[in-house]
């Protein structure tokens, strides 16, 4: 491995910036960062360029701890969104920089640096100044001056930013080609997709601080695992679903059983439950009738809007009642209209075409469906007007947003099933109410205190091994859309004879690495001893920005375990996941 | 018809920067308005100060110069100025560093500090002085007790001219630095370049101008200064005497010639001084 990064946080001001992130890359590979602003993808390269110090984790070069390597010593080369040439001197002296610094001898230096010019294509240019030169000029310099002293990787900082769109696509191919002809390992940082797909081998996704997804171009795209991916690396459509033993089911009327199996990556043997499922623009097909559709039904719609972009064409779909209880609510997106976008080839165009006002049958090609145990929320509460209060909660609607999906209203007068995670108010007959939601079925209930804020920590506990996996899957869940660590608390009775800990310990270890393995999920571990209602109390009140994820499998004494953690003058918030334990065989 | 003039003006108004006759007129009006401000309240005051040096012949200009207590002036100043802008160009750039490149608790103190100076009035600065080092000041007994001098002699007025003139370099460099950023500093650094390395061959290079320009009005300050000096020499001719005391005392005895003729080396040494700065902002500006 060339890089390996091993559980590296960095924090600014006590707010994790880049939070336990883990990579290994491989020699000669090149790796795209891929993050919107403020993912911490930048700060991540500059840690591993020395630049910027860790608080925790380990950061190896070709096996060689460098963690607490000066950047000096580091061996990288480097190149910056704004390029950072020294002004004051020459190209010639730009490129020669690392080898005066390393005393290499005139004529050498001389050599290596038409090399380095013939590489990108700037002979001749040596005795400019930066000044003199182009924007796309300059960053070839930069290309240039960070391979001089043949660094064991390279680094790129958004090295096209600064650059408009035609210089940006020859820059791009010159990098690519450079770094086939010296096969040396590259990370770049971008936040632009279509940059991270022309030139990784890999990409890894970052928000928040936190590495979601590592992939091949193609796999993330085609088979993302969290909402964030899917949305931003290409466009979208997120609808949810109830996933049957017939296949999935769009919406509550009207679109029966719809998408079967066969187009949906479904995972299989799974339990009925409500889905995310992602479908891609390109993915539908339009029609005039459901007769009509060459692939699998999905639902009826109205067109909305259509935009000529040259290759393509973007249509806007409204769907038809019914099925447009399925669309996610977007707001989060700025669109906040519960459209569904699609894009037909020119060829499709002609086969049939539409537009605005007409009713079309829609069909799916393919379906993807998010392993996300979290999908919706619903607010519960005992009238209409408390149940909107609570959907209104602060930490509920920026949960909501982040995740990308919708919260709706439910109140105990109404029959209609609940799906995805339940909400309520943390109240004295909290306890009483998460029993009955579970009872009919629901697996997640989220207690809201009144004005919890975002968490910067999330802890972790099961109180049985059952729930054990489940809890963990919603924890990566909710971990990949809040900024914030993730700790598993361990808790033992007291009276734990010492021969059985070490035991406890390995389970302990065990967690964390299923933890990581399964779910991609990065956390610490504490192992605390007592009561364990009393020692999550204890943990809970040791700052206020935690929420505490609680994994159960049994109902009977709920209350009595963990009625104190669920009262109103309790400060956290807590989900409690559910799973009966002869369900899981 | 009678709204002409006004349209004239509404189109003055509404698009700048288009050459009218309106708009010559104003032009001219204002740089000829600044130019006769400039020669009324600069040029005339100069012309006056060659004049009256040269009033009774070269021969008695020059003169001027042989008297011992006016070359000791000139030497008094010049050890000064010698002392006090190395030791402020040091203290400048290192503040100016640290402000522009690190965060840290009381920075907005430190740079009301460094301005300090240019907001108190120059006697005061030097009554600072004399209230502690003096022999009423607090360490006034100390002192006398180990025989140190400071007030009324050479190390009070270094004190007192570095107290006027340490906002000048830091004041220059704190924007520029800030400007400029870390990036080219942190390239050297992954390039493998070392501190000591990357601050002469990078980040000196990168505000060399800038630099040497807060020098130079800090020179130019540090000879001219009176108020504090005047404070803290004492005026002992020959011995705590700078240029512009000495010519206080000379312009008071009546020596008109004496003192307009050392007036006039001062403002050879101002002029120069500008004439350097000129440059250096050209050549700067050209290169940045």
């Amino acid at each position: 491995m060339s890089i390996t990064l091993d559980q590296v946080t960095k924090r600014y001001q006590g707010v994790p910036v880049v939070n336990d992130v883990s990579i290994d890359i491989g020699d000669g590979e090149f790796f795209v960062l891929l993050g919107p602003s403020g993912s911490g993808k930048s700060t991540l390269l500059r840690a591993v360029a020395g630049l910027t110090g860790v608080d925790h984790g380990r950061i190896s070069l070709h096996g060689r701890d460098v963690t607490h390597v000066p950047a000096q010593k580091r061996d990288v080369g480097l190149v910056f969104q704004n390029y950072a040439l020294f002004r004051h001197m020459t190209v010639a002296d730009n490129i020669e920089f690392a080898l005066r610094v390393r005393r290499v001898r005139a004529s050498a230096r001389r050599e290596r640096r038409r090399e380095l010019l013939r590489l990108v294509a700037l002979e001749g240019m040596d005795e400019r100044l930066p000044a003199q030169l182009s924007g796309g000029q300059q960053q070839r310099v930069a290309v240039a001056r960070a391979l001089a002293h043949k660094p064991e990787v390279l680094l790129l900082d958004e090295p096209f930013g600064a650059l408009d769109a035609k210089i940006r696509e020859e820059l791009r191919r010159t990098i690519r080609q450079v770094q086939r002809e010296l096969g040396i390992t590259t990370v770049l940082v971008t936040h632009d997709q279509e940059e991270a797909f022309a030139l990784a081998d890999r990409i890894g996704v970052m928000n928040l601080g936190r590495l979601l997804e590592i992939g091949r171009p193609d796999e993330l795209y085609t088979r993302p695992a969290t909402r964030f991916v899917a949305t931003f690396l290409g466009a979208a459509n997120l609808l949810l679903a109830r996933q049957t033993k017939n296949g999935l089911r769009f919406g509550t009327l009207g679109a029966e059983g719809g998408a079967d199996g066969s187009v949906a990556d479904v995972p299989q043997g799974a339990r009925e439950q409500e889905v995310v499922a992602v479908i891609r623009p390109e993915e539908i097909e339009l029609a005039p009738a459901r007769r009509a559709l060459v692939c699998s039904y999905l639902a009826a719609g109205v067109v909305e809007e259509v935009a000529f972009t040259g290759a393509l064409e973007r249509l806007r779909i409204r769907l038809s009642a019914g099925a447009a209880e399925a669309e996610l609510s977007r707001a989060a997106n700025g669109n906040g209209d519960g459209l569904l976008e699609v894009t037909r080839s020119q060829h499709e165009q002609r086969a049939f075409g539409v537009t605005p006002g007409q009713s079309v049958a829609i069909g799916v090609r393919r379906i993807h469906v998010l392993p996300t145990p979290l999908s919706s929320f619903t607010a519960y509460a005992a009238t209409l007007a408390q149940a909107t209060e609570l959907s209104l909660h602060p930490l509920l609607a920026e949960l909501a947003s982040r995740m990308r999906t919708r919260v709706s209203t439910r109140t105990a007068d109404e029959h209609a099933a609940i799906t995805g995670a339940a909400v309520i108010a943390a109240e004295p007959e909290a306890v009483a109410k998460i029993e009955w939601l579970l009872k009919e079925g629901v697996e997640e209930v989220l207690v809201l205190p009144q004005g919890a804020g975002p968490p910067q920590r999330v802890l972790i506990h099961w109180a049985d091994d059952a729930a054990r996996g489940a809890t963990l899957a919603v924890a990566a869940s909710l971990l990949r859309h809040v900024a914030a660590e993730g700790v598993y608390v361990g808790i033992l009775p007291t009276s734990t004879p010492d021969g059985q800990r070490p035991h406890s310990m390995r389970a302990l270890l065990d967690a964390r690495s299923e933890a990581q393995a399964v779910h991609g999920l990065e956390m610490r571990t504490e192992l605390r001893f007592g009561d364990v209602a009393e020692e999550l109390a204890r943990r809970l009140a040791e700052s206020p920005d935690q929420i505490l994820i609680l994994g159960i499998s049994q109902l009977t004494g709920l209350g009595a375990r963990f009625g104190a953690l669920l009262r109103p003058e309790a400060r956290s918030p807590v989900l409690i996941v559910h799973r009966a334990a002869d369900l899981r065989t | 018809m009678a709204s002409r003039p006004y349209a004239l003006l509404d189109e003055v108004a509404t698009r700048p920067g288009r050459d009218t006759a309106v708009s010559a007129v104003v032009r001219w009006t204002f740089i000829t308005l600044s130019m006769v401000f400039l020669a009324a309240l600069l040029f005339a005051p100069l012309a006056t100060v060659i004049a009256m040096a040269l009033a009774k012949g070269l021969g008695a200009y020059f003169a001027t110069f042989l008297d011992p207590d006016t070359r000791a002036a000139i030497r008094l100043t010049l050890i000064t100025a010698l002392v006090v802008v190395p030791i402020n160009t040091v203290f400048g750039f290192a503040a100016g560093w640290s402000i522009a490149k690190f965060e840290f608790k009381g920075k907005s103190f430190l740079i009301t500090l460094i301005d300090l100076p240019l907001a108190v009035s120059p006697v005061i600065s030097g009554m600072i002085y004399v209230l502690l080092f003096g022999l009423q000041g607090w360490f006034g007994r100390y002192l006398q007790d180990h025989n140190i001098s400071i007030i009324f002699a050479l190390p009070g007025i270094i004190l007192a001219t570095m107290f006027v003139t340490f906002p000048y370099v830091a004041r220059e460099l704190i924007p520029l630095m800030q400007q400029l950023g870390n990036d080219e500093e942190e390239a050297a650094i992954t390039l493998g370049a070392g501190g000591w390395l990357t601050f002469f061959r990078v980040t000196l290079p990168k505000v060399r101008w800038g630099l040497l320009y807060g020098i130079i009005l800090c020179n130019a300050r540090a000879m001219g200064e009176f108020g504090a000096v005047s404070v803290v020499s004492g005026h002992i001719r020959g011995l705590t005497n700078t240029m512009p005391l000495h010519i206080e005392i000379l312009y008071n005895e009546y020596n008109f010639v004496g003192a307009f003729a050392v007036a006039s080396l001062l403002m050879l040494l101002a002029l120069a001084t500008l004439v350097v700065k000129t440059l250096v902002e050209r050549t700067g500006y050209r290169r940045r």
